[in-house]
């Protein structure tokens, strides 16, 4: 008796902890009637001050359009939304639209069935589907289903300071040790060569990223990101450490970076302190604005150069789409879709496209380079002849793993690990995810 | 009348004393004006308690709300975890500095305060060292952000003027530096409210045993050890437990400052159980650590009230 109270309590007290029960799969009927009343909850990723206003205003066109509606957004930055999506998960309480990357993030939605599938209405032959760029639409196919409503295009670039370079007498290196010895002149030349803030650590795991593409085959890359058939054994990993140990002692402040913010950093290239600053194309139009000190006309970008004698694949570049999940928990899924028809629409995408968004719309027709800044506009050529897109480390990987690299890369930089010891607790994290 | 008086007294009890199971009845009866209290208390307090070590005992994914039993695995995880290691060092430092500071400190603060003459700089000094408490831990880790900042944070510069560079560190990206850079600012801001909380209790001290004192020809320092310490002793131990628990709770000021880096070094309990528990989806690890964060503040708690109510007795 005893212990049958005891194992009831046990069982009532971890369902509770556990959060209720399990959301269930739900696909998206493209039939549905959209009734135009109720409130929706959006959480997006556009918390910073730059951002916030895009999805505040198109709630309130969507809103004035529609006098029913009620949308609530939840606006995130880059950090917070992290925490703030696996809490809400947590709580069972998702928002009806969520913000979501590609790669194991998206996947976790995926597999907890907390995502609507989207096949229905944005899958391979639909009109939807077709408004929009299709690898962009790809990144976000799990189990050949579409789970993503994809936003805008993202990659990373060496934003830099054309004044700079013209100080310095450099032209845009060509690969790695190009690079090095461009920051040597940079350096004598009076200039911070690569501004860098690994304070939060992802700024550090980008560039390992990169280098990752460049220096492990792509079929090694994605075996490792599974832990059931990761390894870590391939050379290149230790190299693209090496290669970035190279990078932070010639290049940047070195160990100082760790306790530099990634603002911090931007704000160097934009003040002209700084020559160079790695980021994602959407940060384009905050590193050089009207009001800094960078003009936009002064803004040039390259790919980070790659070393000459790379095994991996040199046309890679590292980025991805970034887009909207629909929870399968939302009480009105037909008018979470309607929402988001809206604000893919073409004329919304030029807005996104614009300054001072500046973030590359994945709308087919969502980008005007009449009113778009030129390197956002050459950025997204680049990302068009990119070999493939190698997804962040930091969201394709399994989180212990990428706990992993976000911690070893900070020791590394700070000269607490050797890049073997950093690809060996890699390897331990992979296995203990198994 | 006595016989009236023997049946008053209810069935069974011939000595005037009510049954037990009336007695029984009547104190359930009269718990009903503290069972709502009760009952929230034990919903929003013991309840999470008792469920918390339940779910330390499972391997829990939020995204599937799928439950494993694992029994103590998590417990055993937690001995060999070399960042619990960290943690523990550092809430134990943050411990130990604020007791220094925020305590012993601010105790001798406020009896220099509380010892001016003059009303007005009594004022004037309280409200100085109570300001920073009133700060936002979220703005005040950005102000020291500046102020610790490699190169042209105004602690180099200082340190530059005093012809001191060499002593300059990254002191929020340097494993060794990073934690007591934060428990610095975490004085800056905690000291002031010390301060105040025994200036309340400097004064309530009669001031007939300082008069008394001082006709017995004992000067400032012997007033503050043989009156003021032993009359605030109560006020000591009260803050030496609300110190030691805080500092095995603290959470914003690493979070804000480091969020535990570089490479875990400032990692302390409370950052480290959300990390697994909301960057790592490890809830079931989350609750265990969670469940060390209660033993530590229980055991902390139960010893200093033991210590105090033991010099109470003895006194």
């Amino acid at each position: 008796m005893k212990r049958s109270l005891l194992t009831a309590i046990l069982a009532v007290t971890t369902t509770l902890g556990a959060g209720g029960a399990i959301a269930q799969t739900l696909i998206a009927d493209p039939a549905a009637l959209v009734t135009h009343e109720g409130t929706l909850k959006v959480m997006t990723k556009f918390g910073m001050q730059r951002l916030a206003p895009y999805f505040a205003d198109l709630a309130k066109a969507y809103e004035a359009a529609h006098p029913g509606v009620t949308i609530e957004l939840i606006q995130e930055d880059d950090d917070s939304i992290k925490s703030k999506s696996k809490t809400l998960v947590a709580a069972n309480a998702m928002p009806d639209i969520f913000f979501s990357w590609t790669g194991t993030w998206g996947g976790n939605f995926v597999r907890g069935a907390r995502a609507v599938d989207l096949t229905p209405v944005i899958g391979p032959g639909t009109e939807w589907g077709k408004a929009l760029s299709p690898a962009a639409v790809d990144a976000f196919v799990y189990d050949g289903k579409n789970y993503g409503i994809p936003l805008y295009l993202d990659a990373k670039f060496m934003g830099f300071s054309k004044p700079a370079f013209e100080k310095a007498g450099i032209e845009v290196p060509t690969d790695l040790d190009a690079l090095l010895v461009a920051c040597d002149q940079l350096r004598a030349a009076g200039y911070t060569p690569i501004a860098i803030g690994n304070k939060e650590p992802w700024v550090g795991v980008h560039y390992i990223g990169q280098l990752l593409a460049y220096n492990v085959p792509r079929n090694v890359l994605e075996a490792d990101f599974e832990p059931a058939t990761a390894t870590y054994d391939d050379p290149g990993y230790v190299a693209a450490l090496e290669q970035f140990g190279q990078i932070a002692d010639r290049c940047t402040v070195g160990k100082a970076m760790n306790g530099i913010s990634y603002q911090t950093a931007i704000q160097e290239l934009s003040d002209g302190k700084a020559a160079m600053y790695y980021q994602e194309i959407i940060e384009f139009d905050n590193a050089a604005s009207a009001t800094t000190t960078l003009k936009p006309e002064e803004f040039g970008f390259f790919r980070l150069p790659a070393p000459a004698d790379a095994k991996g694949d040199a046309e890679a570049l590292e980025g991805a789409p970034e887009g909207y999940m629909i929870s399968s928990a939302s009480e009105n899924v037909a008018l979470a879709l309607d929402f988001m028809r809206f604000v893919t629409k073409p004329e919304n995408g030029k807005i996104l496209s614009a300054p001072p968004y500046g973030q590359p719309s994945a709308v087919v027709g969502g980008a005007d380079a009449a009113t778009m800044n030129p390197s956002v506009v050459g950025g997204l050529d680049d990302i068009a002849q990119a070999s493939y897109l190698i997804q962040w480390l930091d969201t394709v990987n399994h989180p212990r793993v990428a706990s992993a690299w976000l911690s070893g890369i900070q020791a590394y930089v700070g000269g607490d690990m050797s890049a073997e010891a950093v690809v060996a607790s890699v390897r331990a994290a992979a296995e203990a995810a198994k | 009348m006595k016989g009236a008086a023997g049946t008053s007294t209810g069935p069974g009890r011939a000595d005037g004393a009510p049954h037990p199971i009336r007695r029984g009845l009547g104190a359930l009866w009269s718990l009903r004006w503290v069972a709502v209290a009760l009952g929230i208390v034990g919903w929003f307090v013991y309840f999470p308690i008792l469920n918390n070590f339940v779910v330390s005992t499972t391997r829990h994914d939020i995204f599937t709300g799928e439950v494993a039993q694992i029994g103590l695995d998590n417990y055993r995880r937690l001995i060999a975890d070399p960042v619990i290691a960290t943690a523990l060092w550092n809430n134990t430092a943050y411990a130990l500095l604020s007791i220094l500071f925020q305590v012993f400190g601010a105790f001798w603060l406020a009896a220099i305060v509380e010892g001016l003459r003059s009303d007005r700089w009594r004022s004037i000094w309280r409200a100085v060292y109570f300001i920073p408490s009133a700060i936002s831990t979220t703005v005040t880790g950005l102000l020291f952000y500046f102020i610790y900042q490699p190169g042209i944070g105004i602690l180099d510069g200082l340190l530059t003027e005093l012809g001191l560079e060499h002593l300059s560190r990254v002191w929020l990206g340097e494993s060794s530096t990073a934690i007591y850079a934060i428990i610095a600012m975490s004085q800056w801001q905690g000291f002031g409210y010390s301060t105040l909380l025994f200036s309340v209790a400097i004064q309530k001290i009669p001031q007939e045993l300082y008069d008394a004192a001082r006709m017995d020809g004992a000067g400032s320092l012997r007033q503050v050890w043989s009156i003021t310490m032993p009359m605030t002793r109560e006020m000591t131990g009260m803050m030496i437990i609300v110190t030691v628990t805080g500092a095995f709770q603290v959470f914003n000021e690493v979070m804000v400052m480091t969020a535990g880096g570089p490479n875990n070094s400032s990692q302390v309990l409370g950052t480290w159980l959300f990390e697994q528990g909301f960057n790592q989806n490890d809830m079931g690890y989350a609750a265990a650590i969670g469940s060390l964060i209660f033993g530590v503040t229980m055991l902390c708690g139960v010893a200093q009230l033991w210590y105090t109510r033991h010099r109470r007795v003895l006194a």
